[in-house]
């Protein structure tokens, strides 16, 4: 794994410089059913193809941005900052 | 004019040479003997691409000899022969091939007994050099990072070209060229076009860097180039690039192979390109008469280069010709469809092969070209091109494989694997190239295929009637060519953090313990400097008088803001937002799942301001995990990683309170300071925070100062507690005085399962609150009683069991030990263990596996020491 992804601070860089930080998901209510944060806890998607992801840039800004990488080709599409308008 | 020792004797290098043109100049004609049979084998390639030179240089093995510049000093060995190259006493083996057909071993030692029996002596006479001692690497290794718009791999004619072009419109070029200087073949071909003109432009070119003799050895994922350059500077041995370019040219040329005829591995049958670099690169009149296997217009080249040097030349043979080499050391002659002719020197025009690996690696297609005689590439990825004879310009196709199967054609010169080997195997039904490869180990070997991968093929469909394209070829993988370790490993360092107080602790005696890159005192050398003895000393000092321990590496973190409550509310299982400023409380943080991940504690400076602290191990993961939940909330709270900003130590024992009164104004009595309570203040004159928390069982605090600060407040806290003899204490001595509390460490007495209602801390996770992170995991766990429960324990005798010891009911391993010491204070060993939940009532009787031994022990559900926690409030 040697791709780069563009932090939206400090610009293209290598892989190594950031933690990955899992796929992004709709956390549930706090009161949602057991099943539901069973899942949530428990099964990922591990979509093969484009997943919108979290990163954090560990050697770099040290905040957290949000990708979405094609997980059979490691492109990457697109990175922001979770605050910012993603479109 | 240097030398060089070989094998205890001195040999002269002329300014250029290698140590193998200097060794072939002095008449060394045998230059190593074969991985299996033990046959002698001489000069082939002469390009650092195939095993035959491998010798030892400077103690690093595996060198090959041809491409190893000759330096004065140098101390060159040969390697798997004994007693010497020359008379290899297991060159006996080749007359026992019969008994060594491929893949003999699976067939021989069926049983694993007996292959752990012999397997020890196989690889003592097969294989290759020796790798050298830790302590005998000489030199430095070294990675450097470099970026550029475009990368050519290979400086001949079309490397040169393209670095031109693009340079010329202005991008930024690094060349990279595995020969000591620029232009390919025009270096050692009279028949190549001239190209010194060419090599001035790119010598003067601003926008070309040049890496001579510099290797690419994998192209990776985002045209990352791994690239190997030795000798960049000074006493640097190597360095590896990791090169990120925007475009790639592979310019990589094509490599000449050897034909496979009877006795083809002879000292004396070379290729011709490597007898062209013999003398036009080293001025070396390779031999007296040869024979030149090959025709047309290359042939014609080869022989002129050959005369030229004075060299006989005794016939040119069709490669269609060929029968076998004669002779028993070196070749002393040819044998042909039409006689036999005499010649000490054989050569060869093999199959050129286009050095495609980079471009296979990248993603590029091998497809067969018949015109061409080649697997060419196709497919290639952008920002990824190849241009010159490794796409087949130039190339005509010749077949390898002159002959049938025979135990003295070899295909494979790394491992000996000859015809004969490939048509058992493929006749045993390996008959596909993948399964063919790895049974017989062809391309597998040093040369990684390059010398013996068109042969195999070409091989393999002859046998299977399968055509070149269908049979394919093998996957390239890097690192081809190889990589020394030491380059892979780069330099060895390794950081080392010290604490402010580093200097103090050094001059009281430390014994230091490494705890991830921190540096801390394991205990303080006292008296007779026997361990337990001092740090008994150091127990004593803080349960009766006073003691000192440097927590400079706790993680700290300020968080600040006015949603500062808010976000610990949800991150820790604790409420914080209701904390009062002035106050303390213990602080753990569970994933979703519930299981801890860490504690430490919280203390509120101000109504938006909070100090964290973090388990030394877990720093990193803290301060990620905080932002994490912070991110993309909106939510006004600044996170900021004091830890090295702060020096931090815990003043601990009934005498604390004195000691500390002599050096600061803050108020410190119980009324007014309570246990759980935090300050800022002066202390020797220095802004503190200080922290009233006990995790040792004593009155105690916690004092967080700027770190340059730190050495002052240490002193001045050991010279105020001179009159009750205050004690430096180490980990050793915390970690004896926290379990006779049954105070919990995260990660020892806990574990990735772990949660806090199984740990009996059901009092931290506060479901009452509508929500915080592993909220719901908890509420469910918290629903039915667990299987296991953390206890504490007491030995009946003064066994003392390792953490992990396991707990044992019935015969059968039901629980395991955490922590266990001997304690002082109960005058037997205490510690902590996981127990099926229905043994962990007060006074049941567990059984600890320890020493080969069960030894009783009595669960004990309250703190071993001061169970009230009278002492932590005084």
């Amino acid at each position: 794994m040697s791709f780069q992804l563009r932090c939206p601070q400090c610009g293209p860089r290598s892989v190594y410089e950031f933690r990955f930080g899992g796929e992004v998901r709709q956390r549930p209510l706090p009161d949602a059913a057991q099943e539901e944060w069973y899942r949530y806890v428990h099964t990922k998607k591990n979509q093969a193809g484009e997943q919108m992801e979290w990163w954090f840039h560990r050697s770099g800004c040290r905040q957290w941005l949000q990708a979405v990488r094609n997980t059979i080709s490691n492109e990457v599409k697109r990175t922001w900052f979770p605050d910012e308008d993603n479109e | 004019m240097s030398t060089f020792d070989f094998d205890g004797h001195s040999v002269n290098a002329e300014p250029g040479d290698t140590v193998g043109s200097a060794l072939y100049r002095a008449g060394q004609r045998v230059f190593s003997r074969s991985f299996k049979y033990h046959r002698p084998r001489g000069l082939l390639c002469a390009a650092g691409r195939c095993p035959n030179c491998l010798v030892n240089v400077n103690g690093v093995p595996n060198m090959p000899a041809c491409v190893t510049p000759a330096r004065e000093g140098m101390v060159v060995r040969h390697q798997n022969a004994w007693p010497s190259l020359e008379t290899d006493a297991l060159s006996a083996a080749q007359h026992f091939d019969f008994l060594m057909p491929v893949g003999w071993y699976y067939k021989v030692f069926r049983s694993l007994k007996l292959w752990h029996m012999v397997e020890p002596h196989i690889r003592a006479v097969a294989g290759l050099g020796e790798p050298p001692g830790v302590d005998e690497i000489k030199g430095e290794y070294e990675h450097a990072w470099w970026h550029a718009e475009v990368a050519v791999v290979g400086g001949g004619s079309s490397g040169m070209a393209a670095a031109l072009e693009y340079a010329g419109r202005g991008a930024s070029v690094v060349l990279i060229d595995d020969q000591p200087s620029l232009g390919g073949r025009a270096r050692y071909q009279s028949s190549a076009a001239d190209l010194a003109a060419v090599r001035e432009r790119v010598s003067n070119e601003a926008g070309v860097r040049v890496l001579s003799r510099s290797y690419c050895f994998g192209l990776f994922e985002g045209n990352l180039l791994g690239v190997l350059q030795p000798n960049p500077h000074g006493a640097v041995k190597e360095r590896l690039i990791h090169l990120r370019a925007g475009h790639v040219v592979v310019a990589a040329g094509a490599y000449e192979t050897p034909l496979v005829f009877a006795n083809n591995d002879l000292p004396g049958v070379m290729l011709s390109t490597a007898a062209q670099r013999l003398i036009r690169l080293h001025g070396i009149k390779p031999a007296a008469t040869a024979v030149v296997v090959g025709g047309g217009p290359r042939a014609a080249g080869v022989v002129a280069d050959l005369k030229n040097a004075g060299v006989r030349i005794a016939g040119v043979v069709e490669p269609a010709a060929i029968r076998s080499a004669s002779g028993g050391h070196c070749v002393t002659g040819v044998k042909t469809d039409t006689g036999s002719i005499p010649c000490d020197l054989l050569v060869i025009c093999g199959p050129l092969v286009p050095d495609a690996g980079l471009l296979a690696q990248a993603g590029a297609k091998l497809v067969w070209n018949q015109a061409h005689g080649a697997f060419l590439p196709t497919g290639l990825p952008p920002n990824v091109s190849a241009v010159g004879s490794v796409c087949g310009t130039g190339l005509a196709g010749t077949p390898a494989n002159r002959g049938g199967a025979s135990k003295r054609s070899f295909v494979c010169v790394c491992s000996d694997v000859t015809t004969a080997d490939l048509d058992g195997a493929v006749r045993e039904g390996f008959d596909h190239i993948e399964t063919l490869k790895r049974y017989t180990t062809t391309t597998m070997g040093p040369c990684q295929g390059r010398m013996c991968q068109l042969a195999a093929v070409e091989i393999c469909a002859g046998l299977t009637g399968r055509s070149m394209d269908a049979t394919g070829v093998t996957t390239s993988r890097p690192p081809n060519p190889p990589v020394s370790l030491g380059a892979l490993a780069g330099p060895r360092h390794h950081p080392i953090r010290r604490t402010p107080m580093h200097d103090e602790h050094q001059q009281l005696g430390a014994v230091w313990l490494d705890m991830g890159d921190w540096k801390r005192p394991r205990y303080y050398r006292a008296g007779s400097g026997d361990e337990t003895a001092c740090v008994r000393a150091e127990y004593q000092a803080v349960r009766e008088r006073v003691g000192l321990i440097d927590v400079s590496t706790l993680g700290k973190l300020i968080l600040q803001g006015r949603d500062a409550g808010k976000l610990l509310d949800k991150v820790y299982t604790h409420r914080f937002s209701d904390l009062k400023p002035g106050r303390v409380r213990y602080a753990v943080i569970c994933d979703e799942s519930g299981v801890i991940l860490d504690d430490g504690t919280i203390a509120a400076l101000a109504g938006d301001r909070y100090f964290i602290s973090t388990t030394t191990g877990n720093l990193e993961f803290v301060d990620q995990w905080l932002r994490w939940w912070l991110a993309g909330t909106g939510w006004d709270a600044w996170l900021t990683n004091m830890t090295s900003g702060f020096a931090a130590v815990n003043l601990a024992g009934p005498k604390a309170r004195e000691t500390l009164r002599k050096i600061t104004d803050c108020d410190l009595s119980s009324e007014s300071f309570p246990y759980m309570g935090c300050r800022e203040a002066e202390v020797a004159g220095v802004r503190s925070l200080l922290v009233r928390i006990g995790f040792v069982g004593e009155t105690g605090w916690e004092i967080h100062c700027p770190a340059e600060e730190g050495p002052k407040v240490w002193q001045a806290l050991m010279k105020a507690g001179a009159e009750f003899d205050i004690r430096p204490f180490g980990i050793e001595a915390q970690r004896l005085l926290r379990l006779e509390k049954k105070h919990v460490i995260v990660g020892v007495d806990t574990d990735a399962l772990t949660t806090p209602i199984d740990a009996g801390m059901t009092w931290v996770a506060r479901l009452d609150k509508p929500d915080f992170v592993g909220r719901a995991a908890l509420t469910q766990a918290s629903q039915a009683p667990p299987r296991e429960s953390l206890v504490g324990f007491e030995m009946q005798d003064d066994t003392l069991p390792d953490d992990g010891a396991p707990v044992v009911l019935g015969g059968r391993p039901v629980g395991r030990v955490t922590s266990a010491r001997y304690s002082p204070v109960r005058q037997r060993t205490i510690g902590m263990a996981w127990v099926p939940v229905d043994h962990a009532a007060e006074g049941s009787a567990i059984a600890i596996r320890s020493g080969g031994r069960l030894v009783q022990a009595l669960v004990k559900q309250a703190a071993f020491h001061d169970p009230e926690g009278g002492r932590l409030r005084q």
